[in-house]
Formats: C-alpha cells, sequence, structure tokens
C-alpha cells in the first residue's frame, strides 16, 4: 500500500513538473490585450478576440482592494492583488462569447470575452 | 453588507464541513483526544492562508502570473488524495467499530494515519483561505479608508455563521449513529472529493494544459452556477451548469473508481452480524492502511 501511494506521488509530481514546464512555455508567444480594473469594474467591459487563437489579458488592478477575475465559461480564476498587474492566458476559443467577473465585487466587475 | 456576507460565508463553508466531519469522526471513534491534530492541520490552513496572501500581494512577473495557479491545483489535487485515503480509512474504522474493535486497535498505528486527518483539515482551510484573505484584506482597506464597514461586518458575519454550520454538524451528529454517520459522511465525501476532481480537471482546461472540450448541457436556466445555492452545490458536489465533457468525464470516473473501490466489496459476512462481530475481532482482520 505504501511503496503504491509513493509510486502515486510520484507519479503526480512528475505530472505536476511537466505540466508547469508546459505551462511556462506557452506562456509567451500570443497576443496581449490590456484589461484594467479601476472602481471595481473592468475597462474594456467587452474584448474582441479572434477566434482559434489563444490571447494573453494583461489584467490591471487599479484599486486598493484584490480583485478576483473569474470566468466560469473559460474554467479561469485569477487573483489580481491591488495595484498589480497579472497575465492570464486565454485558450483559443472558439466563436461565442465568454462571460467574466470580478469575483469580489460581481456586481459592478462585469464584462465578456467575444470570439470571432 | 449581503455580498461580501455571501462571499466569505461561501469560501468558509467548505471548510467549516470538513472540520465538523472530521471533529466528529474523532469523536465518534472515541479519540477526542486527537482533536489538536484537527485544530493544528486547521490553524496550519489559516497561518497558510495569511502567509500565501501576503506573499501573492508582493508577487510579481511570471511568479505572480503563473504560481498561483499552479498552488491552486496542487491543493486541488491533494484534497482529493487525502479526501479518498480518509474515506478508504473511515470504511476501514466502521467495519471495525461494528466489533468494537477499536479499542483494540494500537494507538501508535492509528497515531500514523493522523495526518491525514489533519491534512484534510488544512487542504480544508487552505483551498480558498488565501483568497477569503485577500477577500477581507481589501474590505479592510476600504473600512480604513472611512467607508464599508457594512461590508467588513456581513465578512465577519460570513465566517460565524460557517463556524456555527462546523458546530451544528458536530453536536447535531452527535445523536446519529454511527453506520448511519458513516454512510451519510461517506456520500458527502465521496461527492466532494469528485467535484474537486472534476475542478482540477477544469482548472487544467482554463489555463491550456488540457483542451477546453466543448460544454455537455446547460442547466444554468435550472439552477445558476453563480446563484447561491448553485455555488453551494458546486463547492458540495462539484456542480456545474454548463460542464465540459471533460470535466463531467473526470467527476463520472472518480466516482466510479472511488465508489466502487469504497462499497464494491462490501463483505458478505455483513448477513450475519454475530458471526461477523466474531471475526471482525480478530486483530489481524483489521487492516488500517500504513
Amino acid at each position: 500500500m505504501m511503496t503504491a501511494r509513493r509510486r502515486w506521488l510520484v507519479a503526480m509530481a512528475a505530472l505536476a513538473i511537466g505540466l508547469a514546464a508546459g505551462a511556462a512555455r506557452a506562456a509567451a508567444g500570443p497576443k496581449e490585450i490590456p484589461l484594467t480594473i479601476e472602481g471595481h469594474r473592468f475597462t474594456p467591459a467587452e474584448i474582441t478576440v479572434a477566434a482559434g487563437a489563444p490571447v494573453v489579458l494583461v489584467i490591471s488592478n487599479k484599486d486598493k482592494a484584490a480583485e478576483e477575475f473569474e470566468s466560469r465559461d473559460l474554467r479561469i480564476e485569477k487573483i489580481v492583488p491591488a495595484g498589480k498587474t497579472v497575465r492570464v492566458r486565454i485558450p483559443a476559443l472558439k466563436k461565442g462569447a465568454y462571460a467574466f467577473f470580478g469575483d469580489f465585487h460581481p456586481k459592478t466587475a462585469q464584462g465578456r470575452i467575444v470570439a470571432e | 453588507m449581503l455580498p461580501t456576507f455571501v462571499i466569505v460565508l461561501r469560501e468558509a463553508f467548505e471548510a467549516a464541513l470538513l472540520l465538523g466531519i472530521v471533529y466528529t469522526y474523532l469523536q465518534k471513534i472515541g479519540r477526542p483526544q486527537h482533536y489538536r491534530y484537527v485544530t493544528a492541520g486547521a490553524v496550519l490552513g489559516v497561518l497558510a492562508s495569511i502567509a500565501t496572501g501576503v506573499v501573492v500581494s508582493y508577487l510579481s512577473g511570471p511568479l505572480l502570473d503563473l504560481g498561483p495557479d499552479l498552488v491552486t491545483a496542487g491543493i486541488l489535487f491533494l484534497s482529493v488524495a487525502v479526501l479518498t485515503w480518509m474515506l478508504v480509512w473511515m470504511r476501514q474504522h466502521a467495519r471495525a467499530i461494528k466489533g468494537d474493535v477499536q479499542r483494540r486497535i494500537d494507538e501508535a498505528e492509528s497515531r500514523s494515519q493522523l495526518w491525514v486527518i489533519a491534512t484534510v483539515a488544512f487542504v480544508g482551510v487552505f483551498r480558498e483561505g488565501a483568497e477569503t484573505v485577500l477577500f477581507v484584506w481589501g474590505l479592510l482597506a476600504q473600512a480604513a479608508a472611512g467607508a464599508g464597514w457594512a461590508s467588513l461586518i456581513g465578512g465577519v458575519l460570513g465566517v460565524a455563521v460557517a463556524a456555527v454550520v462546523a458546530l451544528a454538524i458536530f453536536n447535531g451528529s452527535k445523536a446519529v449513529s454511527l453506520p448511519t454517520f458513516f454512510s451519510v459522511t461517506s456520500v458527502l465525501l465521496l461527492l466532494l472529493a469528485a467535484g474537486l476532481f472534476s475542478a482540477g480537471v477544469g482548472r487544467f482546461q482554463g489555463l491550456g494544459l488540457l483542451p477546453l472540450t466543448g460544454e455537455l448541457w446547460d442547466t444554468s436556466w435550472l439552477l445558476d452556477e453563480g446563484s447561491f445555492v448553485g455555488t453551494l452545490l458546486h463547492g458540495l458536489a462539484g456542480y456545474r451548469s454548463r460542464p465540459t465533457s471533460l470535466e463531467f468525464g473526470a467527476w463520472s470516473l472518480y466516482l466510479l473508481v472511488a465508489g466502487a473501490l469504497l462499497f464494491g466489496s462490501r463483505p458478505t459476512r455483513r448477513s450475519s452480524p454475530r458471526s461477523g462481530i466474531a471475526r471482525e475481532a480478530t486483530p489481524s482482520n483489521v487492516h488500517l492502511p500504513s
């Protein structure tokens, strides 16, 4: 039992490292799109991207409070600390609209990505 | 006040549920002296959450871009692992206890398992902890600037209500019989772990490490994931109003495999309680994972 668990843990660790390396590699390249959080709102609230091509959202939080960029459609949750800039990779999307919001201020911080 | 209350309660709910279950579990198997392992795990979870919240605020560049995601995904899969471990352990205890064997189980042998309990408490608190810390921190900053005291009170109330939930589980299940407690919590933990597993897979999809497969169905008209009940159900059982096929596949696969592991090999001797006691009372027949 012990050895099986160890082997499993080692496999999981190897997987995590592989995935980390893959993610690091993938972080370079795609087009960058700025997105600003100010007054608990996103600007621009609507972002148009080309379908089928990954992009990188460069999210700057100008507020004094942390925000969480979240998209249920895209399975992304990303903390953007106060005054910080975070880069979020958006995978290649099919045509359509993908909503996102600020999980800490969901009433005001809303937007969507439109892939065409 | 209400929105912050809901956000904090949502983040703290899972932790409260898990803490309630593990404390009750120890109480049920007659090991209240081990509460401190749970408490230690939970306290470590709080400290780690605060530390992470602080560290994240000072990170920048690629570390901030990628670091939190990897920690989150790692914690998700660690949670699945320890919850599965605890399920297996509880199942074995449930069998043993029927024969009143728990007094014979060697203390040292069971102590080697207590790190699992401590880790369950730790991941339960830490999983959403750093997020909650950053959120409450933001509320504090706003309150300090002269606005948003109501929001801060809402956040504190959220934590308080979560704590009441944990206490309610603990007190409420005292009267519940042992087999019922084990059955109910097994199902709860199984669903919780399945949900976490599929959430981990979803995270990988969001990170682009797994392809973003098409959505299987859309039940947002019935129960939106963003609604209060929807988020609770998402936290409890991995409910998605628009699941991707990979998420649903992961969820079903976990339930199938873990469910078969736990309930599939139900011993036939159950049908005869007397002989069951005799057999199960043999210490060599008690297989604690080691």
